[in-house]
């Protein structure tokens, strides 16, 4: 699948690039702020986003989630505190908790593009927190 | 202003016959003018109802001599602070015929003021009617005044109290907010450390070099997963070993992608205090890895992880039940070193039991109830 990535600490972005294309999808792109995000997302439609919440701007994250969310392209956030997603998690599939582990992430990856492919008979991993999940007041742990 | 004199005299004439009526040893009438207690007679027969007797105990309160009191009404006590509501209050009452009794704001002769606790009650002749109305005074001034002084203080108080609460609330928040900001740092680096050592993995065209690195990551993520599950309990000074178990345990077993490694937890809520998270964690992180790696031979093997109170103690158990494979020496030497360090510095014991396939640890970690509480 087509992977945008929206962080603004660009080595960890690029880390995860690298992770991406390790597990066998293409990245359309790396964008550090809101504005970046926006650009990128009206020149090439990804099938999937990673969000981090603070980016150059400002915690504008949870904003480019919902774009994206109206887009229709299913995200998950990658935050150092899930604590600050919005109750209804701003359309995002759920969310992985930073610092994840390469395991965690390759879990969650396998996890998500199942998903999007269709397949939802996969248990969620332990480094996803699931919107749903996370509003009924539970998380995987 | 003859017309006032002539009520005066009627005044006075009355009181005369009302002293008169009683014999001078009279104990009720002797009684009433030595009392300490202010106390007046007024005659409600006459135009305004003037007060026809007081007592020395008035006299003395008021600063008035029983001239000027003689054939006046009450109202001349009252002055611009007196509350309106309280007389009009106290003249129902009279018209009524009913007894009263207010706290009402006086004046004496010399302008200054007292707070007068007033009881005015009918006096019936035996027909029913009023003949007289009866009133008796207390100067409550300082009663009054301490009040005033106490409820200024209190006012003070709660005011000095709401501002410590202010300040508290602020450097609370203050506090909470470099917390947050702190941990994200911390989150946000380890990440970038792992970042930085998977980077130089990748680069590595060396297999033993790529290896080493691996290693190292394993051991930094492990701590990466400590700070992840720090701070995600109402009471912040625990951490959760079975929570940061059941994660580590899982993530590392689902990311072998192998199904014949089977995995089963028997995990109880176990909270340790927070100090304790990094040396307990990279313990488990090595027996969990040693498990996993003898699991990837082929043929695959069974995990149990066992987190548990024991005793008062508390119990991590790893078994495994696989073919015993050669460890990677290097590997192996810095897990050696990882688990005796922090065994030493928590206490730990640590006992390994091998039998055939199976292989089981046992950490036991002797604690006293005040370091740490399950659920």
């Amino acid at each position: 699948m087509k992977v945008m990535i929206v962080e603004d600490e660009m080595l960890l972005a690029m880390e995860l690039e690298s992770e991406v294309e390790m597990a066998g999808h293409q990245v359309t792109g790396l964008a550090m702020s809101s504005a970046q995000a926006r650009d990128q997302l009206g020149k090439a439609k990804p099938d999937f986003a990673f969000v981090d919440i603070h980016l150059m701007d400002g915690p504008t994250g949870i904003d480019v989630g919902r774009e994206l969310a109206a887009a229709g392209i299913p995200y998950v956030f990658v935050s150092g505190n899930i604590k600050r997603i919005p109750p209804d998690f701003a359309g995002a599939l759920g969310a992985i908790e930073k610092p994840y582990t390469m395991n965690g992430m390759k879990n969650a990856l396998v996890y998500v593009s199942a998903i999007i492919q269709g397949d939802d008979s996969g248990a969620p991993p332990a480094s996803l927190v699931l919107a749903e999940d996370a509003n009924a007041g539970k998380s995987f742990g | 202003m003859q017309e006032k004199d002539q009520n005066r005299r009627d005044a006075r004439s009355a009181g005369d016959r009302l002293v008169a009526g009683h014999v001078s040893e009279d104990p009720f009438a002797a009684a009433f003018k030595a009392t300490r207690m202010p106390m007046i007679v007024t005659d409600p027969s006459q135009p305004d109802n003037p007060i026809i007797f007081c007592n020395d105990a008035f006299r003395k309160l008021t600063g008035y001599s029983d001239d000027e009191i003689i054939g006046r009404n009450c109202r001349f006590l009252q002055g611009s602070e007196t509350d309106r509501e309280t007389v009009a209050k106290i003249r129902d009452s009279i018209v009524a015929g009913r007894d009263v009794a207010v706290d009402i704001l006086n004046y004496r002769k010399d302008g200054s003021t007292f707070w007068n606790a007033v009881f005015i009650s009918p006096v019936r002749d035996e027909a029913g009617t009023i003949i007289y109305f009866f009133a008796s005074q207390l100067d409550f001034t300082t009663v009054k005044s301490r009040e005033a002084d106490l409820a200024a203080a209190r006012h003070e108080a709660e005011a000095e109290v709401a501002k410590h609460t202010a300040n508290l609330r602020a450097a609370l928040e203050a506090r909470t907010l470099l917390v947050h900001e702190v941990d994200h740092r911390v989150k946000n680096n380890l990440l970038t450390m792992a970042s930085i050592v998977k980077m130089q993995a990748r680069i590595a065209t060396d297999d033993r070099q790529r290896k080493t690195l691996m290693s190292v990551l394993n051991r930094i993520e492990a701590l990466s997963t400590v700070q992840r599950k720090l701070f995600t309990l109402d009471d912040v000074s625990k951490f959760d070993m079975s929570e940061f178990t059941r994660e580590l345990v899982t993530d590392l077993v689902d990311a072998t992608g192998r199904k014949d490694i089977r995995l089963s937890l028997d995990l109880s809520p176990l909270l340790v205090p927070a100090v304790k998270a990094t040396p307990l964690s990279l313990i488990v992180n090595e027996l969990v890895g040693d498990a996993v790696r003898r699991g990837l031979s082929d043929g695959g093997g069974d995990i149990h992880v066992v987190v548990r109170r024991l005793n008062g103690h508390f119990l991590i158990r790893v078994e495994d039940t696989s073919e015993p494979v050669e460890p990677d020496r290097e590997s192996a030497q810095l897990g050696k070193l990882l688990l005796e360090a922090s065994a030493l510095q928590l206490g730990a014991e640590i006992q390994r039991k091998q039998d055939g396939r199976k292989t089981v640890v046992d950490v036991v970690l002797l604690v006293g109830d005040h370091q740490e509480s399950a659920h």
